[in-house]
């Protein structure tokens, strides 16, 4: 469990790490928190030629409210996001990653870039319709949460691309439940509910390969049905798999609960 | 996770052995108090020596190659690559000659040769195959991509109750490595006078103690001497060097084990390994060469023992007033693939079938055990060695029986259960019981779980519609300690029965104890100093102990089967009594006084009656080593001595828990409102420490109940290759505890009775207990999780 060999670059700028990467042609990595990148390392499941750790580049530690939304710069830690006060979601959801030690490392950046289907991150990042500003070659572009996220630990970003920052919009009405076995693990389920320009989103993370949209049990809300109806709608659209944790119809259940109880606490009976 | 104790002291007070000044009585001692522990400060400071702090000139590390594969032939090795790049290979070939051959004299037993590394075929996935040397372990880990091995897959046995395709072993076709039939009264006539008979199918999860550290070694093979140093994360160092003498073809007084500190054991490090053996051949061929493996996560779920891989087809008769009339069982022991070294494939089968009946009163006994060789890791003993799962499945009797005759669960274990008076109680599988007070243990455990208060509350949850709670109760007695007589269970070339101990007073007056104990944590140096600092009657600060050096000491078996407090601890207790004798003689003709009428208390020597000391220990001791001019007729230089303890047989060390659960209908999530254990630790030598010992255990029981599972696919992969998939449980998943106890003293020198694995053995069949309570459903099958318990409610 050691990492192959590999070279390493401290980068100073977006755009040496950018360079870097694009010098790698493919081959290279950004080190965030190192807290996904190191142990896939460690099992040599990921061997790339140059390791661009981006820790020392300067402007991406900050979290800035503004209107209606909260940007997150990439080298934001979950630490940092659990103690702010102005995106309450995602404070909670923040709370709800791994432990002190990971919390302390792992960054925003890395989270969603990383793309786990059971983080908490990516989930609320298409539970309010976040985006991404991303650094290429040829400049910054905007990349919206569900552009973003293409497969379980597939992203759309090119292999020179770099997130800097996230904007995370600001739900008028939220609530957020997750299943875990044991406390601080990737969630089973993962349940986001945000009231976005007036219309409630429903998000599960951990039921499929990417953050998934409840469309079905959002369209039961905007029909006025109860809580209890848009969960088992949430249930029903779901096509979740089966693992060590559970079975399938087991999952489907849990996401279902988990969806009324995020409602709940959303203040939607 | 804290600690109560059931008396409502709480966490009992630190408090140091210092001896009240000119007392004539021994007041002092410094048993029974939670003197700081010797341990303490190495440990707590960062200052402890585990084998990954080994530093030595000249040191390589090793990395070893792996099968893939859980069951194949191996068709082709090509190191050249590897060799070519600069590295040092061994592959099988160079230790074909050696193999690990684990004896039993067991009559069905069936012996099975264990390679160094695999050469011609290998059997589980994470089989060692070749081993590379290099300056470090990231070098060592590039190499093993240079060796390339051939493999022809072959079909592979995960689960030990399925006819294998092709035997993982040629001389046993139907992977049977042993089996052994228990018998005793007529279970036939039994069952026909039956009223209930009640039947089960059970099957436990194999999971593994997974220490906080590793396996790991530093082997040394020195020219000049042809001698061997390995210092081994081992329990058992004298077993270690005894076997390594003998594979290697080296006298034993040219092998020298040092255990160094040691992260935690549970019994995966009490078994001698092919990579242990690999690392001693390769520094052979190295002299001079420190030679170091530490071994990583991954490695150790792959390759340490497994353990409770188990599945129980278990019938009771019960009389219709709850008496238990017979117990009919068939056990299967999935041993992986191969008979764990030197324990052999029996002692998880042999303690099942032994110790299946419990603390309960039994005259109809037929029981077959078998442990069968599967394409999975090797299982080996792991604290409380199959008695989570025996208690498990002999629990499951009781609350099925009383469901159906309308009797308390409570109360039908009362009516059975062995008492005082039954004592000695001969056990149907002919062990002898000399505990009996299970009943005790019982009453505490539901006084502090206060079982009346969550009846009430079970009821009125029950009215209320509210998630439902549910009570489950365990009882076991836990065979301590064994002695010769006891030790004999699985027929090994060896007895495990006895510990040597040396005492030592300096010519300072201060004592050195070696022992041939070992430590992974449990505070053992502190109990030795404890006894002989009081059989002596020197301060507690005044003892030092070594341990874990096979040049140091002159004999001790290790930690295993709760055995050290009581044989180690008796050793060391004898050998105190043998050195005090000798002191007194000499102050007695020194001070011209009866040696009956001495007192030795913090190192002085008193007159009874006299409030004045009269000659100090260090004097003493001066005159046994210094003042040879000073030293009377008849009494030799020095004050030392060795001696050997066995306590021929075992001591039973009662226990009982009790836990009240809630369980949520939506999700199957169980919570553990309150848990409770009480135990007979005899004399309780440190009162903090039996405790550390008792939630430990029990931790490590909860993790088997709720989290732990090694999983294989069919094809033999561990499918729960690193913690992300093997859940443990982490202080947030170990509910607070009250931990009390009753006191028995067995008949050992220090009245002790082992702590050690208790705890292990109860959670399965309380946490099973409290969901048949709260949801009337059955637990078949371990572990316990919100899918297993949501599946049952929605079926
Ligand atoms: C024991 C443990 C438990 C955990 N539990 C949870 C949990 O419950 N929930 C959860 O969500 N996470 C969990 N994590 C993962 C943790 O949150 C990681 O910190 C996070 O997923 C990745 O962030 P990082 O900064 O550590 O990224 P790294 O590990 O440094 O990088 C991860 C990946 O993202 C890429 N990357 C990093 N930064 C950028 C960027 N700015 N632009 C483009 N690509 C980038 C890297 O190249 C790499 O491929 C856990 C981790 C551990 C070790």
């Amino acid at each position: 469990m050691k990492c192959a060999p590999f070279d390493y670059v401290c980068a100073n700028s977006v755009e040496e790490v950018v360079k870097v990467l694009g010098e790698a042609d493919g081959d290279g990595k950004i080190l965030a928190g190192g807290q996904s990148l190191v142990p896939v390392l460690a099992l040599r499941m990921a061997r790339p030629s140059v390791l661009v750790d981006v820790n020392r580049v300067p402007g991406m530690g900050r979290i800035r409210p503004v209107e209606g939304a909260v940007e997150v710069g990439a080298l934001v830690r979950h630490s940092q996001l659990v103690e702010q006060t102005h995106h309450p979601l995602l404070a909670e959801a923040a709370r709800w990653i791994g432990h002190t030690a990971i919390r302390t490392r792992g960054t925003t950046g890395g989270s969603i870039a990383h793309a786990d289907p059971s983080a908490e991150l990516p989930v609320v990042a298409v539970g309010v319709g976040a985006s991404a500003t991303v650094a290429g070659p040829t400049g910054e572009r905007t990349v919206a949460a569900d552009e973003l996220f293409v497969s379980a630990l597939v992203t759309s970003l090119d292999d020179d691309e770099m997130i800097v920052g996230v904007r995370f919009p600001l739900p008028t009405r939220w609530g957020f439940a997750e299943f875990s076995r044991r406390h601080g693990d990737f969630a089973l389920v993962t349940a986001v509910v945000a009231e976005v320009d007036g219309r409630v989103r429903i998000t599960l993370g951990g039921v499929a390969a990417v953050p998934q949209r409840a469309l079905a049990a959002e369209q039961v809300l905007a029909d006025e049905g109860t809580a209890h109806d848009a969960a088992r709608a949430a249930a029903a659209e779901i096509d979740p798999t089966a693992d060590l944790h559970g079975s399938a119809p087991f999952r489907r259940a849990i996401a279902g609960e988990m969806v009324r109880r995020a409602l709940v606490r959303a203040g939607i009976e | 996770m804290s600690v109560d104790r059931a008396d409502g002291t709480a966490a009992a007070p630190q408090a140091t052995a210092a001896a009240p000044a000119g007392a004539t009585e021994d007041k002092s001692g410094s048993l029974g108090r939670n003197v700081r522990r010797k341990e303490d400060r190495r440990l707590i400071t960062g200052h402890g020596r585990y084998v990954t702090d080994i530093e030595l000139p000249r040191m390589r590390h090793v990395a070893f190659l792996r099968s893939p594969y859980g069951h194949a032939r191996i068709t082709g090795v090509d190191v050249t690559a590897a060799r070519d790049a600069g590295y040092r290979v061994f592959t099988g070939q160079d230790f074909s000659h050696v193999v690990l051959r684990a004896q039993s004299a067991l009559p069905s037993y069936v012996e099975t040769d264990q390679p160094v590394l695999a050469h011609e075929k290998v059997c589980f996935s994470g089989e060692p195959v070749a081993a590379v040397v290099a300056k470090d372990r990231y070098r060592a880990e590039d190499g093993l991509e240079f060796v390339d091995i051939d493999y022809e897959a072959l079909p592979a046995t995960v689960c030990a109750w399925q006819e294998p395709e092709v035997p993982v072993h040629p001389e046993a076709p139907d992977n049977v490595l042993l089996q052994r039939t228990f018998d005793a009264g007529s279970v036939t006539d039994a069952f026909t006078a039956a009223d209930l008979i009640v039947e089960r199918e059970l099957v436990t999860n194999r999971h593994a103690g997974n220490p906080m550290e590793c396996r790991a070694g530093v082997a040394l093979w020195d020219a000049a001497d042809g001698k061997l140093t390995f210092y081994n994360g081992t329990q058992v160092p004298h077993i270690v060097r005894n076997m390594i003498a003998e594979l290697m073809g080296v006298p034993e007084g040219k092998v020298r084990v040092v255990a160094p500190d040691v992260g935690g054991g549970f019994g995966v490090k009490a078994v001698l390994y092919p990579e242990d053996v690999a690392l001693c051949l390769m520094a052979r061929e190295m002299p001079g060469i420190p030679l170091k493996w530490v071994e990583d996560r991954a490695e150790h779920l792959l390759a340490a023992a497994h353990a409770r891989d188990h599945r129980y087809l278990i019938k009771a008769g019960f009389a219709s007033d709850g008496t238990l009339l017979a117990l009919e069982a068939d056990v299967t022991c999935n041993v992986g693939a191969y008979s764990v070294y030197p324990w052999t494939a029996g002692i998880e089968p042999l303690m099942a079938g032994g110790l299946l009946s419990g603390p309960y009163k039994l005259d109809n006994y037929r029981c077959t055990v078998r442990g069968v060789a599967t394409n999975t890791a090797p299982a080996g003993p792991y604290r409380g060695v199959a008695r989570p799962a025996s208690v498990f499945a002999m629990e499951a009797m009781f609350d099925d029986a009383a469901a159906r005759l309308g009797i308390d669960a409570i109360e039908i274990r009362r009516r059975n259960v062995i008492t005082p008076e039954d004592i000695p109680y001969k056990m149907p599988s002919r062990l002898v019981d000399d505990s009996g007070h299970y009943g005790e243990c019982l009453d505490k455990a539901l006084d502090a779980l206060d079982y009346p208060a969550f009846r009430t509350e079970q009821a009125r949850r029950r009215e209320a519609g509210d998630n439902p709670i549910g009570i489950g109760v365990a009882l076991y007695n836990e065979l301590t300690g064994l002695g010769r007589a006891a030790s004999a269970g699985p027929r090994m070339p060896f007895r495990t029965g006895h510990d040597a101990c040396t005492v030592r007073i300096n010519p300072d007056g201060r004592v050195t104890v070696i022992s041939g104990i070992t430590s992974q944590g449990q505070g053992s140096e502190t109990m030795i100093a404890q006894i002989v600092s009081d059989a002596i009657g020197v301060g507690y600060d005044d003892v030092d102990v070594r341990i874990g050096d096979t040049d140091e000491a002159l004999w001790g078996f290790g930690a295993f089967s709760s055995r050290q407090a009581v044989i180690g601890g008796g050793a060391a207790h004898n050998t105190a009594v043998a050195v005090k004798e000798k002191l007194v003689k000499l102050a007695a003709e020194l001070i011209e006084a009866a040696e009956a009428d001495l007192r030795v208390v913090d190192g002085e020597v008193y007159v009874v009656g006299e409030p004045k000391a009269q000659i100090s220990v260090a004097e003493l001791a001066r005159v046994a080593y210094l003042e040879s001019n000073r030293l009377p007729d008849g009494i030799d230089p020095g004050l030392d001595a060795t001696t050997f303890f066995d306590p021929i047989r075992g001591a039973f060390a009662a226990g009982a828990q009790a836990a009240a659960v809630e369980v949520d209908r939506t999700t199957g999530e169980l919570r553990i409102l309150k848990y409770v254990c009480v135990e007979d630790a005899g004399r309780a030598m440190h009162p903090q420490i039996v405790d550390g010992q008792i939630a430990g255990a029990i931790a490590q029981g909860l993790g088997g109940a709720l989290y732990e599972h090694l999983v294989y696919d069919d094809a033999g992969n561990l499918s729960t290759g690193t913690l992300l998939d093997y859940l443990m449980p982490t202080s947030a998943e170990v509910p607070d505890m009250v931990i009390g106890h009753v006191s028995h003293p067995a008949a050992n020198p220090i009245g002790v009775r082992g702590v050690g694995e208790g705890g292990t053995l109860g959670p399965n069949a309380v946490l099973a207990g409290a969901l048949r309570d709260a949801l009337g459903i059955d637990v078949n099958t371990l572990p316990i999780s919100p899918a297993s318990v949501w599946k049952e409610l929605h079926p």
